[in-house]
């Protein structure tokens, strides 16, 4: 049963990457990715990484996807009119698709979980069943993983201060062009035209 | 599950190669980001399903097979850090140019 359920959500993940490298726009693109997320974490459940399976599917397909999603409908670039052009079926029909996808992979991986309760119950593997147990994870990184576990915080506290900076409105045009320099004048006040600093 | 190791590895070999496909062939800065997250995933399975191999081989016992697991929370991390700089950049990008296509690109003239 488990072994089954393998093959099957590894050839889903397989065909879902397909889908993200050949979809002809972005947000099909992002959303064939989901999907593998999806068969990964399934995957990652019947491996024996139950904590894994749940991060990975709080922080990719939470707030990755989230992020990526809010990136293209912020650019706008899922036009309706393209929309319309390349899918074959009709409205109605898509959204059936979409959703009976969404039921499966929600189910597959359903069954997943209960496969691994199912483990779990008949006792059929010795006492340390998760590989990722969490009094250990936690333990190691608060001991042997320390350095990495602190450099992680400052990579993150990086990325969030890049990622304000990256994407604040800024005053000129074009900020790659600005002379050095120029850019710590600019600071609150609107830049007056022709004005020399 | 008792699926070999080298099933769990060859999917994520599979998966690698279909994110470096996505990577070099496609032109949407999106789709492109979407394929490094598939590279960042693979590298996740072939390091879960080698802690999984370490607890289960002759190896059970010695030293720590957690390490697949940390590794894997640290790549989701990095995941994580590099999809918001990215997109970050890449709504930088289509306001300074108002596309996500990577062929006209060249502010680095690399």
């Amino acid at each position: 049963m488990a072994e089954a359920l393998f093959y099957v959500l590894g050839a889903g993940a397989v065909l879902f990457a397909i889908g993200v490298v050949r979809a002809r726009m972005p947000l099909f693109s992002v959303l064939s990715l989901l999907g593998t997320f999806f068969c990964l974490a399934g995957i990652y459940l019947l491996a024996g990484f139950p904590f894994l399976a749940a991060t990975q599917l709080l922080v990719y397909a939470g707030a990755i996807m989230v992020l990526f999603l809010f990136v293209i409908m912020l650019l706008n670039l899922g036009d309706a009119a393209e929309l319309e052009r390349h899918a074959g079926l009709s409205l109605s029909g898509r959204r059936l698709v979409v959703a009976g996808s969404a039921a499966a992979l929600l189910g597959l991986v359903g069954l997943a979980a209960a496969d691994v309760d199912a483990v779990f119950a008949a006792g059929e593997l010795p006492e340390e069943r998760a590989l990722d147990d969490l009094s250990t994870l936690a333990r190691l990184l608060f001991s042997r993983y320390m350095l990495p576990f602190e450099a992680a915080s400052l990579l993150l506290l990086a990325t969030m201060v890049a990622v304000i900076v990256l994407a604040k409105r800024q005053r000129e045009k074009n900020p790659f062009s600005s002379a050095p320099g120029a850019r710590a004048q600019h600071s609150e006040e609107p830049v007056q035209g022709g004005v020399q600093r | 599950m008792n699926v070999p190791t080298d099933h769990l590895l060859a999917l994520s070999a599979i998966l690698f190669a279909l994110g470096v496909l996505g990577f070099l062939v496609r032109k949407n800065v999106i789709i492109v980001l979407a394929s490094i997250e598939l590279m960042l995933n693979a590298a996740n399975l072939s390091f879960l399903a080698a802690s999984r191999h370490w607890s289960q081989t002759t190896l059970a016992g010695q030293g720590d097979p957690s390490a697949g697991p940390i590794f894997a929370i640290f790549v989701i991390l990095v995941a994580a850090a590099e999809a918001a700089v990215g997109l970050a950049l890449v709504i930088a990008l289509y306001r300074l140019k108002q596309t996500v296509a990577l062929d006209g690109m060249a502010e680095l003239r690399g």
